[in-house]
């Protein structure tokens, strides 16, 4: 982990990039204004304390005409200015927004479909070719130097698409499709993390967008497309036997089996994914182990049932699993 | 020199008065009291009782999340505790203890015995009274609420939020926003019509200008609460309505456009008065009159106009069409203009005044700090690009504390250093108090300042734990020492406030020798306010010569008299005789309060409340005895 | 002590029986309170209109357009008799103030019969579908404030009656009168919007 994975500071995109470049605007030319307020205060306090000549006030609680003027002029300017200022800072707002901030791709994006659910991600890639559709889940590759459409949806409550060294947010309501486009300018892998409250596990709700060059995404794509891989050795085997026997065909679906059903994430190629359970835990046996053992010890509230899977059955279903590159 | 109030006055039968405005004694006494004074004060220890409650949370909070993976709370406990800390530091705290400021010290500014309705003063504190109690009742029967202060549907609705816990949330707003709304309804009416005769409008003190904006704001914007909490939220929850419910035709945005049409004036509502105790602040230490006037009161009035048009700032993620959304971006960069003429007229009175630096002018100076930096992240979050990276992470929580502790919570404190001879005729102690703003301004900007860089790097709100190696660590384990050093310097506060109350130094009526009228009254005021009511020829009464102010004769002290005066330029129009204390105010809230809490169980509650509350108000507005026979 | 200038106001009259009675001014602010709540159930009445194509739902029936129109007329002429009382308060006149109170109060019944009649013939209920919901709370909200007023009313003729009232009471009678005119007047748009915005606007069916 290093924070530039998850940090609008450290924008990665051509969008996180400009809002970058936006906020270092705005918080240079705010500051500054900062600045000067609160030094004119403490020089007004500090100013009695160097014996300066003051206007007699006690008559009528008022300085001379001539200050009074004098205040109103600069406080009148002060006021001019604020009114440019804001105007000003409107404005490139505006135009900045526009592009950046739009609900319209760029022509030839690359359009990707996002379903937010407590508390993980449904991921397709649309195709007007039926057989390039894929379905997964929690993780998004997007080609280097790309627009990438985020089309965004919710089958529950309102969850936010963000993944803020790429891109500003997105919400993702139930009823109402969002869009937001990103695009990367280098290749990495960038965290995402669900930014509305959406309940018990808000917290645990992210996702990974990995960035590689086009000719690794077209690869990454034609892979993920085939049908999951068919296991080769005797434990494997069992191990599809376990999963395809138990509970777990009753949310997941692996492609090439009979597991089809979509309540929980896509499992056919699950092996290639870093992280499970949105993010919450990298993808090692030892983690897969103990989150299909007790799912609620490491996310309580989950809605991934407690599936009871014997011990001696449980490495050759983790080491199938964990096969399905 | 104004002579001490306590002298035998000339054109006043000072015993007789004390005998008609008292209240009566004991338990009964108690309950049954219309005193402003009286309820004032209530309103203002209860909120400090919700704000140790809020600050309990927000520590609790803190602890959870001082290092990465923290096991201190659980997820469920800490979804309930933030909800908590929210709806309590906005409606159990913030709104109720401005109220209270109000309630207590707009009659004396404006130079009258009472509030326009004092039964309905009563009324509206027992029903805060009875919000809290009820919410927090909640926690005895596991009915905690957990959706957050905001309960966004459908999250908030009965398909994702079973059980009572928003349910309870959702009614206790109805408690709180009834209380805020007889609140206003009596300022609005006193500070129009009850004014001292020759107070006309610009001769007001710029602390009732802000109640009185604040309070058209509360009219305004509160109906729009009840109805997201409990016509859409809670109907849609018990009894199977559509509003929100995207499922049969309703929507989660009309939601969050209603809900945040009531949530963005809130926090206006919560800020205005603070800004005029800052002006009553200022105007004295400095020994001038304010600079400004005119711009003040309109920047006021600009402000509560505008807040009325920037709700949507709080939706920009949801993908509304952006050319409504740069309308938006515009008006919540407008408001700023508003706010920053306010800063440079006090900047001007700062500047060209005999400045006493008092531990009230420290706090004065550390909201001027911490508002304007809330105020300059305020701007930025305008921008929707900006905005679309900082929502809903922690440089909003930054934001939000800076322009709400440093824009209402430090001129609040400024403001008991200020009030607090006239609340107990005691003087704070100055050193202790410029000692707890030190340490309360230390531990504000440790705890909150690191929360912009939080939010930049990435770190969502409202998460229970998060996951170490994103930078997140060193910046939350200072915010949760800060927290603590806030603690810190609010024991101080009230180990100040309590020890001055006992052996403060004795105060008389005036000791800032402020301008205002209400420095003319004994410390405390007596129950009648003032012997005769004055009369007001400028702006500032009190540095204005006694020669030329005369006193109101003529007005009942047998009975409750008190003078109705024009809107405009306050000429005498009638008297008018005032209400005796009576139970009835207490017992028809607790009619309602019974039905409230029923409610959420089941509809028919509601006429229980209507019935109950009915019998109360015939109770309450049945001819009194003796009757006023007509003259 | 020194002799301070005087304002005498002993010959102002000790209560007022017009707009400039606090009472007024707290019934009207009231009044802007609860016109917020009922505009802003209008507002949400179209924004969910004008979120779906077909409004009301399938198997729905507008509100009936007859009877509710028809109601309108007791309900305004029931204004004539809270204009009597309210006067007949300001000159002092027991007998104007029974006869405008009882005369706004007979009308408001028949009012609320022709009411009850249309809303009972509603085919959906407030969990029926989003319209439901709306125009159930709207009919309910004003119901609730019509009720709530007749009940002040009622009390107010039982105090007047008994002869056991004094200014603060007859200020109550003019205030109710305001409260009145708000209720009915506010009643107008929304029985435009319950009952015509649908038709006029159609439902896309």
């Amino acid at each position: 982990m290093n924070p530039a994975i998850q940090s609008m500071w450290h924008a990665s995109g051509s969008n996180a990039g400009h809002i970058r470049e936006l906020a270092v605007f705005f918080g240079i030319l705010l500051g500054t204004i900062f600045v000067i307020v609160v030094g004119l205060a403490l020089f007004s306090i500090g100013r009695r304390h160097r014996g300066i000549q003051q206007e007699p006030l006690e008559g009528s609680h008022l300085p001379s005409a001539r200050t009074e003027t004098r205040l109103r002029t600069v406080v009148g300017v002060a006021t001019g200015l604020t009114v440019l200022i804001l105007f000003g800072l409107t404005v490139v707002s505006v135009s900045v927004g526009k592009i950046v901030s739009a609900s319209i791709a760029p022509a030839g994006s690359l359009m990707i479909e996002v379903t937010g659910t407590q508390w993980w991600w449904k991921v397709r890639y649309a195709s007007d070719d039926p057989s390039r559709t894929l379905q997964t889940a929690n993780e998004i590759h997007i080609p280097v130097g790309q627009s990438v459409a985020i089309r965004g949806n919710s089958d529950d409550v309102i969850h936010s698409f963000w993944v803020p060294s790429l891109q500003g947010k997105r919400d993702l309501i139930p009823g109402r499709p969002t869009l937001e486009w990103l695009q990367a300018d280098r290749p990495g892998e960038y965290r995402g993390q669900c930014a509305e409250f959406c309940g018990l596990q808000h917290a645990h709700m992210a996702f990974w967008v990995i960035a590689e060059s086009p000719d690794q995404f077209s690869a990454w794509m034609d892979h993920q497309l085939r049908p999951a891989v068919e296991p080769t050795d005797d434990e494997n085997k069992r191990g599809q036997v376990i999963f395809l026997k138990s509970a777990c065909v009753f949310c997941h679906t692996i492609r090439g089996t009979d597991a089809a059903a979509q309540a929980g994430p896509d499992l056919t190629h699950f092996g290639s994914r870093k992280t499970i359970a949105a993010g919450t835990l990298s993808n090692t046996k030892g983690n897969l182990a103990g989150w299909i053992a007790d799912p609620q010890n490491i996310k309580p509230g989950t809605h991934m049932a407690t599936v009871p899977i014997q011990t001696a059955e449980m490495q050759p279903l983790i080491d199938y699993l964990e096969s399905l590159k | 020199m104004t002579p001490a109030a306590s002298e035998p006055h000339a054109y006043a039968d000072l015993d007789l008065l004390r005998q008609t405005w008292s209240s009566k004694r004991g338990l009964f006494g108690w309950l049954s009291s219309i005193n402003h004074q009286e309820i004032g004060r209530r309103y203002i220890v209860t909120a400090f009782f919700f704000l140790l409650l809020g600050g309990i949370e927000a520590l609790l909070m803190r602890l959870q999340l001082a290092k990465p993976e923290n096991t201190f709370l659980a997820a469920s406990r800490y979804n309930q505790i933030f909800t908590l800390h929210g709806t309590t530091m906005m409606f159990l705290f913030a709104v109720p203890v401005m109220e209270g400021m109000g309630i207590y010290l707009v009659p004396l500014m404006v130079g009258t015995r009472n509030v326009a309705f004092p039964r309905l003063n009563a009324f509206g504190y027992w029903m805060y009274l009875a919000g809290g109690l009820f919410l927090y009742s909640c926690a005895f029967f596991n009915m905690i609420p957990d959706a957050g202060w905001f309960a966004y549907a459908p999250l908030s609705g009965p398909q994702f939020s079973p059980g009572k816990g928003v349910d309870v949330w959702a009614q206790m707003i109805t408690f709180t926003e009834v209380s805020a709304l007889c609140v206003a309804v009596e300022l609005v009416v006193t500070i129009l019509k009850m004014r001292a005769p020759g107070m006309s409008l610009n001769r007001m003190p710029m602390f009732c200008w802000s109640m009185l904006v604040q309070s058209f704001m509360i009219i305004f914007a509160m109906p729009a609460v009840m109805i997201a909490s409990t016509v859409f939220l809670l109907n849609d929850r018990t009894l199977g309505t559509h509003f929100v419910n995207p499922a049969e035709g309703g929507d989660p945005l009309l939601y969050q456009h209603v809900f945040w049409f009531f949530g963005h004036p809130e926090v206006y509502i919560i800020f205005l008065p603070a800004l005029g105790m800052v002006s009553s602040i200022i105007e004295t230490h400095t020994r001038r009159q304010v600079f400004g006037y005119p711009a003040l009161v309109l920047s006021l009035v600009g402000n509560g106009f505008i807040a009325f048009g920037l709700w949507v700032h709080h939706m920009f993620a949801t993908g509304l069409p952006q050319i409504g959304e740069a309308y938006f971006t515009a008006a919540s960069m407008m408001i700023a203009i508003t706010s920053g003429v306010q800063i440079f007229c006090w900047l001007a009175t700062l500047w060209s005044g005999r400045l006493k630096v008092t531990a009230a002018v420290h706090f004065v100076f550390g909201f001027i700090f911490i508002f304007v930096m809330g105020g300059m992240t305020g701007v930025m979050l305008a921008s929707i690009p900006l905005d679309l990276q900082a929502h809903d992470t922690f440089f909003v929580v930054a934001h939000f504390h800076y322009v709400l502790i440093g824009g209402a919570l430090f001129p609040l404190f400024g403001g008991f250093h200020y009030w607090f001879p006239k609340f107990t005729g005691r003087m704070m102690d100055e050193r202790l108090g410029k000692l707890s703003f030190w340490i309360l301004f230390v531990g504000f900007n440790s705890t909150f300042f690191p929360m912009h860089w939080l939010g930049m790097l990435g770190m969502t709100r409202r998460v229970y734990t998060y996951i170490p190696g994103l930078g997140w660590d060193h910046a939350n384990l200072a915010a949760t020492v800060g927290a603590f050093v806030i603690l810190l310097g609010g024991i101080i506060f009230i180990a100040n406030v309590l020890r001055s109350r006992g052996s403060g130094a004795r105060a008389g009526s005036d000791p800032w020798e402020a301008s205002t009228l209400e420095w003319e009254t004994e410390s405390p005021p007596a129950p009648y306010n003032f012997p005769n009511l004055p009369v007001v020829t400028s702006r500032t009464p009190l540095w204005t010569a006694q020669a030329e102010r005369p006193l109101v004769v003529g007005v009942r002290e047998d009975r409750r008299e008190i003078l109705i005066t024009a809107v405009l330029d306050a000429e005498p129009h009638h008297r008018s005789v005032q209400p005796r204390p009576s139970l009835w105010p207490m017992l028809t809230a607790l009619g309602f309060s019974i039905g409230l809490a029923g409610s959420i169980f089941a509809f028919s509650w509601y006429y229980v409340a209507s019935v109950l509350g009915l019998i109360g108000l015939i109770g309450w507005f049945w001819p009194e005895r003796p009757l006023e026979v007509d003259q | 002590m020194s002799k301070r200038r005087t304002l005498d106001v002993s010959g102002l009259p000790p209560y007022d029986i017009s707009s400039q009675s606090p009472l007024f001014w707290g019934q009207v602010l009231m009044c802007l309170i609860e016109g917020s709540l009922l505009c802003m159930l209008i507002a949400t009445y179209f924004y969910l209109r004008l979120s779906v194509d077909v409004w009301p739902g399938p198997g729905v029936h507008l509100p009936g357009l007859t009877l509710s129109s028809w109601a309108l007329l007791p309900l305004v002429v029931s204004c004539v008799g809270s204009y009597l009382a309210s006067e007949a308060a300001k000159k002092n006149s027991r007998s104007g103030m029974l006869l405008g109170l009882g005369l706004n109060l007979g009308l408001a019944i028949v009012f609320l019969v022709l009411r009850g009649i249309v809303w009972n013939s509603l085919n959906f209920t407030w969990a029926s579908d989003a319209h439901g919901s709306i125009v159930w709370t709207i009919l309910f909200l004003h119901s609730y404030d019509i009720v709530a007023d007749m009940l002040m009313t009622a009390v107010l003729i039982v105090i007047i009656a008994s002869g056991r009232y004094g200014p603060r009471q007859r200020i109550g009678v003019h205030v109710d009168s305001v409260l009145w005119y708000f209720l009915v007047g506010i009643w107008i748009p929304l029985y435009g919007v319950l009952f015509w915005a649908p038709r006029i606007i159609g439902g896309g069916r």
